[in-house]
């Protein structure tokens, strides 16, 4: 049942599975790993030397390198303009870029047209299975290295990945590179061994059928592909072992089978596999007292002006949501941002965060400007913030989620760990550490392994903060955490924002809980209809009359 | 003349099976690739009710509609319905569609056989007419009525029914429909029968058009179908209809001036350009992004 060529297509199916999973791992579905592998073996087999002159393994590693080459390069050139697009869009671009490719092949001459090319077969069992597993350590080495976690972040929630320092555009086009080489090896592969290369190996179905290995497989488990590929190449081997004739039945079963794995294993075949989280034991007593191994951030002294906007606005459409907002935030302040449901306070933040460019004025933050400057460049002047929304990373660990939080101040390991160097695991080792500090800092220490989505309510909103502490920020930005906690939730929080504003953290809190804001913060902003109309020590804000006015109104306007 | 009609003619299919495909993505936000099975499988049972049953094809074409429908609630029910709430429902929905496709199209092997099946020799009336210097059969002209009379009822009900209003609501925020009492799980059942029911029409209608039904019909009209949606604008129906129209016409013209070899291109030339300088098609509105 086991023949040559069953173990061959394992493995081949498998590659090009990987192909589909490195960029699945980021949340992105492309189809066009067919475009590139067929690209990739027609330029192989046309550039590569002939195995009957150079031996047989020289001619498969120049056309392996060939074939790793075109298939970058094309993912390169379909990348950049098709990386601001998203889910089915992607894939129905790439999709259609595949096809192209196809079409033109077929329409060549030196492809041979639809006939396609006769490339002696020197791919052997021993090789496939060992560029699998060369494919496979990579991916394994990945997985929780700095550059797997950010991956896994922009899977979850770009705009959260963004705001943690994440380059997403060009984490987004580095695995659609790995994708395109995966493609490339495997499109090589395939034609060294299947002997007449043709067009059609690389149609859309292909290409579905390479999506589905990896999905069934399990597409957030480094194993996935290879179980995937085990699972669907063997389903009609065994059909046909047990007696059951072509025709119409084996595909029936197999669709059946697809489908049951897909119901009722949500994670794919590697789902069955349990991995236990790892939870470091925390050593070091608090946040910032060890950072050894971690990048040092310089912070502005106490008293410099941290954040400048100047006449800063924003409209949408006609609706002025912030209006000629003049506002300094120096070092060490603790400063509080409250106004009625609509004043303009998230849009006012998400502008200082960088996230929304303002339509007039300007913003000077940590020596950026936000809004000129990406988001991910802003976090990483030192902004770190949290969202009025939750906007965590629901399938990764409380842990994990602190982790890709201080993706700013950990350096930089996946290369090293495929290198196994003992100084990455140091570096994992430490950054592991100050996530833990983060997490028993805000009081969720044993709850390191929970799933981020399982949490309660609260802890998720102390999560966040959490999250934002572990990038070592400058300033803080708390959009709404205590919205939808009960007083004694609440309390504690205030007594967390009350501890950090001790250690020096400059602060912009938004609040609607205007005890905590008047019992935490040093100076508060009041902002109603997008506008400045006070600002002072909370004893003058608590007797201002323009507040009052604001948040109960007059008397002779009730009309 | 003649080129500008085939034209609209294969356009017109295209874009009632594109329209099926869109009314699903647009209002549930899920792409169904068990569509295509459906328009191959509606194919088949067309001709079989002409040819053993010896119906009319005017009377086959609203059994198919129905057979179609009853096909959408399978698909609801078994491929979507169990993933509702998953955060994977996305992938997983593709791929639990596929795995459905792959079974209808087995079943359709197992009832029809791998090989081609044609309507009877007799199944046509061959009147035929001259419109403007170019010969049109009573059958293509009827392809054309029905798809449009059938794009028309569906905008229709969408833009003025209970159902629709109800669809509407679903399609913006399916939560607070359920809130508002809208039975969200029916009208998706219904969704998915209305779209598949028009794959249907689709497919009985592509298989009068050139006489044949094949196992891998479905998967050929698949991306022509995906390169629809796109250029008109994801979930718009009338983008769909005019992208399935342009596509059409695209076609035959690249046939006559470019040559047949490259005439799959067409679509995907298109598609790739519209994406590129406007992603959400030449009808579908921008999405805000939230913060």
């Amino acid at each position: 049942m086991l023949s040559e060529s069953t173990i061959v297509f394992i493995a081949l199916g498998a590659i090009f599975a990987y192909s589909f999973y490195a960029v699945l791992v980021a949340g992105q579905l492309s189809l066009g790993q067919a475009g590139f592998a067929a690209l990739a073996a027609f330029s192989a087999a046309a550039l590569a030397p002939d195995p009957r002159e150079v031996g047989d393994l020289p001619a498969l590693v120049v056309a392996v390198l060939i074939g790793m080459a075109v298939g970058a390069a094309a993912a390169v050139v379909l990348g950049l303009p098709t990386m601001r697009l998203r889910g089915v869009f992607l894939a129905i671009a790439t999709l259609a870029f595949a096809e192209a490719v196809r079409i033109l092949i077929i329409n060549m001459e030196w492809t041979g047209g639809a006939q396609g090319m006769s490339v002696p077969r020197v791919v052997t069992p021993a090789v496939a299975w060992v560029c699998l597993l060369v494919v496979a350590y990579w991916f394994w080495r990945q997985g929780p290295s700095r550059y797997g976690r950010a991956l896994e972040a922009i899977r979850e929630d770009e705009l959260a990945a963004r705001a943690m320092g994440i380059d997403v555009g060009r984490h987004r086009l580095a695995a659609f590179v790995t994708a395109g080489v995966l493609a490339g090896l495997y499109g090589v592969l395939w034609a060294y061994y299947i002997r007449l290369l043709a067009p059609e190996d690389f149609s859309f179905s292909v290409a579905i059928d390479g999506l589905v290995t990896a999905v069934v497989g399990g597409s957030t488990m480094f194993v996935g592909p290879v179980l995937g590929s085990v699972f669907l190449t063997l389903v009609p081997e065994v059909q046909r072992a047990v007696g059951i004739e072509a025709g119409w039945i084996r595909p029936f079963l197999s669709g059946l089978l697809l489908l049951v794995v897909i119901l009722f294993l949500p994670g794919g075949l590697a789902s069955l596999i349990r991995l236990r989280p790892r939870a470091p034991q925390v050593t070091g007593s608090d946040v910032g007292s060890d950072r050894e191994g971690l990048t040092r951030r310089v912070h502005p002294e106490p008293g410099a002006t941290v954040v400048r906007l100047q006449d800063l606005g924003k409209d949408y459409g006609g609706v002025h949501a912030v209006r000629g907002v003049d506002l300094e935030i120096h070092a060490g302040e603790v400063v509080g941002l409250i106004g009625p449901n609509g004043a303009g306070k998230t849009t006012l933040v998400n502008m200082v965060s960088g996230l929304v460019p303002p339509s007039s004025g300007t913003a000077e933050v940590l020596g950026v400007e936000p809004g000129r400057t990406p988001p991910h460049e802003v976090a990483r002047a030192g902004v770190s913030r949290t969202f009025q929304h939750s906007k965590l990373f629901p399938r990764l660990s409380a842990l994990q989620n602190v982790l890709v939080g201080a993706h700013l101040v950990s350096r930089p390991t996946f290369l090293r760990r495929l290198l196994w160097l003992p100084s990455a695991r140091r570096d994992e080792q430490v950054a592991l550490q100050h996530a833990a500090r983060c997490l028993d800092r805000v009081g969720l220490g044993d709850k390191a392994r929970v799933t981020a989505s399982a949490l309660s309510y609260g802890d998720q909103r102390r999560l966040e903060i959490a999250r934002a502490l572990a990038a070592d920020p400058s300033l803080l930005i708390l959009d709404e955490p205590a919205a939808g906690m009960n007083a004694v939730e609440a309390e504690r929080l205030s007594e967390l924002i009350g501890s950090l504003a001790r250690d020096g953290l400059t602060i912009l809190l938004i609040e609607h809980n205007v005890g905590m804001v008047m019992r935490t913060c040093s100076r508060v902003v009041v902002l109603n209809f997008g506008e400045v109309i006070a600002t002072g020590t909370p004893e003058e804000i608590a007797s201002n009359e323009t507040v009052i006015e604001a948040y109960l109104g007059r008397a002779e306007e009730a009309r | 003349m003649q080129q500008l009609l085939n034209g609209l003619f294969i356009g017109s299919i295209y874009a009632l099976f594109a329209i099926g495909f869109t009314l699903v993505f647009g209002i549930l936000d899920r792409l169904n690739l068990a569509h295509p099975a459906v328009f191959a499988a509606s194919a088949f049972i067309g001709i079989e009710l002409v040819d053993a049953a010896g119906m009319s094809i005017w009377l086959a074409l609203p059994v198919v509609f129905v057979v179609g429908g009853l096909l959408g609630l399978v698909i609801e029910r078994v491929a979507f319905r169990p993933l509702k709430g998953r955060p994977d429902a996305h992938f997983a929905g593709l791929i639990s569609s596929i795995a459905l496709a792959g079974m209808f199209i087995a079943l359709l092997q197992w009832r029809y056989g791998p090989g081609t099946r044609r309507f009877p020799a007799d199944a046509f009336p061959d009147t035929r007419f001259q419109v403007l210097g170019a010969q049109v059969t009573l059958l293509q002209v009827a392809i054309l009525v029905i798809s449009v009379l059938l794009m028309v009822g569906l905008t229709l009900l969408v833009g003025r029914t209970r159902l629709g209003r109800a669809m509407r609501a679903v399609a913006e925020n399916p939560t607070a429909a359920r809130v508002l009492g809208v039975n969200v799980d029916r009208v998706t059942a219904t969704t998915f029968a209305i779209s598949s029911a028009l794959g249907a029409v689709a497919g009985a209608l592509f298989a009068m058009n050139v006489n044949s039904a094949q196992l891998g019909m479905g998967a050929a009209i698949e991306l022509k179908g995906l390169a629809v949606i796109i250029v008109g604008g994801m979930g718009s129906l009338p983008g769909a209809l005019v992208g399935g129209l342009l596509l059409g016409l695209a076609e035959v013209f690249a046939v006559q001036y470019v040559g047949s070899s490259w005439r799959d291109l067409i679509a995907f030339g298109l598609l790739f350009v519209i994406l590129l300088l406007r992603p959400q098609g030449l009808f579908g509105a921008r999405r805000v992004r939230e913060v």
